[in-house]
């Protein structure tokens, strides 16, 4: 019997499995870096109808834009043939099915309400970079180009540290504003004028400290009408960061040294934590004081509870996301009034609350294309319109364009109103404003500050915590998480 | 007490006391386990796989998390970082708090329901008419998602809408029990004791049912009272059936998460933040602590075996061996 020779020498065969892995490396790295651009076989040249009969998800939080899109889905899919199936929950549910997502290396939901601070900054390995599909010829172009989204919001809701990529479009944009009851204030407005000595209406103009006094002269004169002055969203949740940023930047703190810059690209060197400063212990304070004559229920309530509270007639005014106006304008027509925040020692700030809609890293081919056919069709100038006047509620465009369209235009402070949302418009598009916009550090870490940031806040309001302690313990808190 | 109330506990006393032969023991050290080779062993096996693959693999995964950073996106990958995260968690004072409160609330939840549900069980046990008619309307929670029964306990307490909040204000108890840590905490014992005390009631009913009846009569005819006869019979006789009860009710207890989700999300203040919502926020709020929400998982699973271990000690009745049966089963 003759010896058996190998077909293939043992360095051979390495030298092979060596080449195969480096082409599989390299292959994983050129895909993992560029977006594909799929072009879809069906429709017969239509570029809206080459993905026709694919089906996808569309996972978001549970916001009148959302509720919008998912009751108007009819004219998409008559546009392109895609079938889109819309879950609604809430945020941190949304997260955390992304998380699951993004991990497990599928897309099960295809289409992502890419919150900047909750999904963006903390998973954006995990969505698609939507620049090849918006330069590719194989789609329709995005309509009035990207130069028609307002361009703070496409940057703090579309990139994150790399401002080549984008990886959302600016989708919903809710600011917070202060809501007042105009009839209560036309009322009590008199005497409260009297007593104070100020003009008690919520306008441009007013203090942190006015709007203090006016709450407390609501709970000891107007009773018989309404329960307290104010109200607040302050349960151990994202709402109570969120109500409670605004003060903290209006008195001239910040989260870290890097400050508001932080908000628009984001950053992994945000620069060192400054919360505990005097500014954010006087915020603190103040904030403290403002809980004690607010709507004891306040600190059970996040933006949704406190919406409802409000709704309810419980109280006079509160700080909101100006998406709750359409559901206010149906309780109280034509007697629901908006201005901005209060001013602080330092300025005034809206915190902004906008979310951009992204694609799954993972999706792939057909099921890829369809999504990009829906995020454009979803942020387009038209399907905002829509949203803007739908029966359930809706969201305001974060396109320039819209706002200019002359049907919208004729609708900004009409009561009742075909477009509810817009009665707000003249307010948001002043807090839109550089100097008025309040804007969170976009950082990886965000979600784990954000959660000690409202625990001792919580502390603070519900334990009586002492605010320079609160603060303290904050900032050593998040120094850690930085670590 | 009489010579007929005694007998049945000392029997089972002289029944504990004599120790089972030991050559059956031996025998089965020394033999091969024939069982292993049967037929049924190996229709048995891809259903063992199954258990093995399902019960093992997670946990043997969960305790290499444990002693890693554990990145998920791009790919699972997990790099040893030694004992760190155990020195984390253990090292961390508010994951301490969060075990104190979770033992809390596992002595009060676990506390009431055997109580409740024996006293519910005990009224049902004694209802003759209509019985069928009241059980059912006792069970009703228990088959809601308990997510519901924490946004109905949210709703109803809220003070805006809720209907036993606003009886709570007509009779002068105007504070908002979800918005104070001191009520936050017993208000949401009290929404999971009203879910799940008609469970406790169901598992001792039927311990109930099972007393013998002769042993009850002749507790009657040696003049026993009732809470003698409840005390000194019937549970004695139950404490299988307690047992049981016992150990669905703590497992529940220690994952407790749906209803203080839906009402509270921990707080305020951090009152409610059991341990489940600390390995939640470890696992899917946070980035990159997978390996710490391993260490709570773990530790989790350490606690519930030691509560199992003491029910069991306390109310685990061994089944007594006849003499003679020790040979060879194996």
């Amino acid at each position: 019997m003759e010896p058996r020779t190998d077909a293939f020498s043992r360095r051979q065969l390495l030298a092979g499995g060596a080449s195969l892995a480096a082409l599989i490396a390299l292959q994983a790295c050129s895909t993992g870096d560029e977006t594909e651009t799929p072009k879809g076989s069906a429709g017969g040249g239509d570029p809206w109808k080459q993905f026709s009969g694919t089906a996808i998800n569309f996972i978001s939080e549970n916001t009148s834009p959302s509720a919008a899109i998912a009751a108007n889905l009819a004219p998409f899919e008559q546009l392109t043939g895609i079938k889109v199936k819309v879950q609604q929950m809430e945020l941190d549910k949304v997260v955390e099915k992304c998380k699951l997502d993004f991990s497990s290396g599928t897309a099960q939901n295809h289409v992502i309400y890419a919150d900047p601070y909750q999904i963006l900054a903390p998973m954006a390995d995990g969505l698609a970079d939507l620049r090849p599909l918006i330069d590719s010829g194989n789609y329709p172009a995005v309509e009035k180009g990207l130069g028609d989204f307002i361009d703070t919001q496409l940057q703090a809701t579309g990139s994150f540290i790399d401002d080549k990529k984008i990886f959302a479009l600016p989708y919903d944009a809710p600011t917070m504003i202060l809501h007042y009851r105009k009839d209560l204030f036309a009322k009590y407005g008199p005497r409260a004028k009297a007593d104070l000595g100020f003009d008690p209406t919520p306008s441009d103009s007013m203090t942190w400290q006015q709007y203090l006094a006016v709450a407390k002269w609501f709970n000891e004169n107007a009773r018989g009408d309404v329960a307290y002055g104010i109200g607040a969203q302050a349960k151990q949740h994202d709402a109570l960061q969120c109500d409670f940023s605004n003060v903290l930047w209006s008195f001239g703190g910040d989260y870290f040294e890097k400050g508001q810059s932080l908000g628009l690209r984001g950053s992994e060197e945000p620069g060192a934590v400054t919360v505990g400063s005097a500014a954010g212990v006087a915020a603190a304070t103040f904030y403290r004081d403002l809980l004690k004559v607010a709507h004891p229920s306040s600190t059970t309530w996040d933006w949704t509870g406190l919406a409802d509270a409000f709704v309810a007639g419980e109280i006079a005014m509160c700080p909101n996301w100006h998406e709750f106006a359409a559901g206010e304008e149906k309780a109280f027509p034509g007697n629901v009034g908006y201005a901005l925040l209060p001013k602080g020692p330092a300025r005034r700030a809206h915190i902004f609350g906008g979310t951009g809609i992204g694609i799954n890293a993972n999706a792939k081919g057909d099921e890829l294309g369809a999504a990009w056919l829906f995020v454009n069709w979803a942020t387009s100038p038209q399907t905002q319109l829509m949203s803007l006047g739908s029966k359930v509620g809706g969201g305001t465009p974060t396109r320039t364009s819209v706002y200019e369209m002359p049907e919208v235009k004729a609708e900004e402070g009409k009561s009742p109103s075909k477009f509810p949302n817009i009665r707000t418009a003249e307010t948001v598009l002043k807090a839109w404003q550089p100097e008025n916009i309040g804007l969170r550090p976009k950082v990886s870490q965000w979600v784990e500050l954000d959660t000690i940031i409202f625990t001792e806040l919580s502390k603070m309001l519900t334990r009586g915590a002492d605010p320079a302690a609160t603060m303290a313990a904050m900032q050593q808190q998040m120094q850690k998480a930085m670590q | 007490m009489s010579a007929g109330l005694d007998a049945a506990p000392r029997t089972a006393l002289r029944a504990r006391a004599v120790p089972p032969p030991r050559a059956g023991r031996v025998k089965r050290r020394v033999r091969p386990p024939r069982g292993l080779k049967t037929f049924e062993f190996a229709m048995m096996a891809p259903a063992l796989t199954v258990l093995f693959v399902l019960s093992w693999v997670p946990f043997v995964v969960l305790v290499a998390m444990s002693f890693a950073k554990v990145r998920t996106l791009g790919g699972v990958s997990l790099t040893f970082t030694g004992a760190d995260n155990w020195s984390a968690v253990l090292g961390d004072g508010s994951i301490w708090a969060s075990w104190a409160r979770s033992l809390v609330y596992f002595v009060a939840i676990v506390g009431l329901e055997m109580a409740l549900g024996l006293a519910v069980a005990l009224v049902l046990h004694q209802l003759v008419r209509a019985r069928s008619v009241v059980l059912s309307v006792v069970l009703l929670p228990m088959f809601l998602a308990p997510v519901l029964v924490g946004l109905l306990g949210r709703f109803m307490l809220d003070s805006t809408i809720g209907l036993y909040a606003k009886i709570l204000q007509a009779v002068g108890l105007g504070d908002d029990l979800l918005a104070s840590p001191s009520t936050a905490l017993p208000t949401i014992v009290s929404i999971d004791v009203w879910q799940w005390t008609p469970l406790v009631a169901l598992i001792l009913l039927a311990g109930l049912t099972a007393v013998p009846p002769s042993t009850l009569e002749a507790a009657t005819v040696d003049g026993a009272g009732y809470f003698r006869t409840l005390v000194a019979i019937i549970l004695p006789q139950m404490k299988p059936i307690i047992l049981v009860a016992l150990l669905v009710r703590s497992m529940d207890a220690i994952r407790y998460f749906d209803i203080v989700v839906a009402t509270t999300n921990g707080g305020p203040a951090d009152a409610t933040k059991i341990i489940p919502i600390k390995l939640y926020e470890f696992a899917f709020r946070f980035n990159n602590q997978l390996g710490k929400a391993a260490v709570l998982g773990l530790t989790m699973l350490v606690f519930s075996i030691v509560m199992a271990r003491i029910f069991l000690r306390f109310f685990g009745d061994r089944p007594s061996v006849p003499a003679g049966d020790g040979g060879d089963r194996g």
